[in-house]
């Protein structure tokens, strides 16, 4: 318990260094929000001008493909705006030494690294979700009740975990080989693919995006319980909550291996 | 000419050492390029089996697949930022040397780019070309595509990619303005994506709104080369499309010039 009352106060004290950082460039704040905005919403334009042409694709309406593509940014927001400090540690955290602050301070290693950096451009991603998701319960498509409310709550919360893990994994490996940047963008590419029904693609494809980097359980699969009639929680939501804890626990545990293998830069 | 070769070969030279230099990373980089196009593969061939009539904005589904990977080709090639460049330059205050060297900072910065280009050919543009081509033959029973439809479309390529670096150039004025290149660049290739044809094509929108993004320079840089390339013009079509993409071309020279003579007037740089 006081553990955790430490843990909460020295968040507030990053947050709101954070916070000052927003307050001084304001302008970047708000060109950073629109360029995530304006790249999540093409990909909707384009959704709207195709079913100008068709009725279904692949057995799926244009209001129900909102729905995935909305519920698929909103874990992925979530995550963007509390880990994307990640990235540094994949780019330039270890190659640079600069890790050494953090082994120095009397701190889990794995919370400092998240702490220091919020992300605010990914509001424009939750932004884009949340207005989807909204226009696409309106035509009825989703049945509204307390316990669908509560799993769609705990399915955004597993899947954000899921992409914290995939991106904390992938950023770990600089500790071996010093820069990961390229490797990490190489996956955190695959949650393109898991915008859309994965029964579109080839049976390869379907499988890596399941089950070795299983973005398709971010958003596909669990929208799919919503959607579709007699699918049964517990194969999608319930299997996203499990996968998502055994991937974190397998990166967090590469992770702290990768802090004993690590060696400053010096100078 | 012989003169301004010998100047500014070694900025080409440059990048093409430093892209080989780096070569585990691109690698990963081109893997991922690739992620794109075969999405859009994949998305069409289901939209094209949900509908009843088998063309789609004046295209089949065959001439789908070869828009989709003649668009992959035709935006590796031609969207070579150098906004990204003129920003750092601004922030390291290295943009002053361009302003004290006997050198045109636009031309310099191009080079650099053509240099990029080339290696881009290599890697992996011919091979998807030649993929391309023979998928097309041997899957999807097309043919080669005729050697003139090839020439022409290499003359609008080049003509895409001259559009395409003459507005960069005017987009990296912002560099002055704002620190934040990452984000304006964000929206800059979203809106892009869209109105170039990269990732619909213009005749799936509708009419009004074709006839307004034709006529901005955005459509020159994808949708027309591809278009040419599909052989979707006729022979007046042809000069047509190919003069607009030439006035586009000196509007952005111009354009340039005269951006960069007022804002380097201005121009205060710290330190040294």
């Amino acid at each position: 318990m006081k553990v955790l009352k430490r843990y909460a106060r020295l968040y507030r004290v990053f947050v709101s260094q954070f916070f000052k950082t927003i307050v001084q460039s304001k302008a970047n704040f708000f060109i950073g929000l629109i360029g995530f905005f304006l790249t999540q919403i093409t990909g909707i334009l384009f959704l709207y001008l195709v079913f100008e042409q068709i009725p279904v694709l692949a057995d799926w309406n244009l209001d129900q493909l909102i729905f995935i593509y909305g519920f698929a940014q909103i874990p992925r927001g979530i995550d963007h705006l509390l880990t994307d400090n990640l990235w540094m540690l994949a780019w330039n955290l270890v190659v640079n030494g600069k890790f050494d602050r953090y082994m120095l301070r009397p701190m889990n290693l794995y919370m400092q690294v998240i702490f220091e950096k919020l992300q605010p451009d990914a509001l424009g991603e939750l932004l884009v979700g949340s207005i989807l998701i909204v226009i696409s319960l309106q035509k009825g498509i989703v049945i509204i009740s307390g316990v669908n409310i509560l799993l769609f709550v705990v399915s955004v919360l597993a899947g954000s975990v899921i992409y914290t893990a995939i991106k904390l994994l992938f950023a770990s490996f600089a500790f071996w080989i010093k820069v990961s940047g390229p490797v990490l963008y190489t996956a955190y590419q695959f949650a393109d693919f898991a915008k859309y029904p994965t029964g579109i693609y080839v049976k390869g494809v379907r499988f890596l995006i399941t089950w070795i980097i299983p973005f398709a359980f971010v958003a596909y699969l669990p929208a799919a319980y919503f959607l579709v009639p007699n699918v049964n929680a517990f194969s999608t939501i319930g299997v996203e909550c499990i996968l998502s804890v055994a991937f974190f626990v397998f990166a967090y545990a590469v992770f702290i291996a990768g802090t004993k293998a690590y060696e400053s830069a010096g100078n | 000419m012989r003169q301004k070769l010998k100047i500014y070969w070694p900025f080409l030279e440059n990048q093409l050492k430093s892209n080989l230099a780096y070569q585990g990373s691109f690698y990963l980089f081109i893997v991922c390029s690739l992620f794109g196009p075969f999405i859009s593969y994949y998305l069409w061939m289901a939209i094209y089996g949900g509908s009843s009539d088998g063309v789609l904005g004046g295209l089949t589904q065959e001439q789908m697949v070869v828009y989709v990977f003649m668009t992959y080709i035709t935006s590796s090639l031609v969207m070579i930022g150098i906004a990204e460049e003129i920003s750092y330059d601004v922030m390291e205050g290295s943009v002053v040397m361009a302003l004290l060297k006997p050198i045109d900072y636009r031309l310099s910065l191009i080079s650099r780019s053509l240099g990029e280009m080339l290696y881009r050919f290599f890697a992996p543009v011919i091979f998807v070309w030649i993929g391309l081509e023979i998928y097309k033959v041997t899957v999807l029973k097309m043919g080669v595509t005729p050697i003139q439809n090839i020439l022409l479309y290499i003359v609008s390529l080049s003509m895409s990619y001259l559009i395409y670096v003459l507005f960069d150039f005017c987009f990296g004025m912002f560099a002055f303005v704002t620190t934040y290149m990452f984000g304006l660049d964000m929206a800059k290739s979203a809106l892009l994506g869209f109105l170039s044809g990269q990732i619909i094509p213009i005749s799936f929108f509708p009419a009004v709104l074709q006839k307004v993004f034709v006529f901005l320079p955005f459509s020159s840089m994808v949708y027309t080369p591809v278009m040419v390339y599909l052989g979707k013009y006729s022979g007046e079509e042809i000069a047509f499309v190919l003069g607009r993409q030439f006035i586009w071309i000196i509007l952005l020279y111009v354009l340039g010039s005269y951006l960069w003579g007022r804002i380097t007037k201005r121009l205060v740089v710290l330190g040294g």
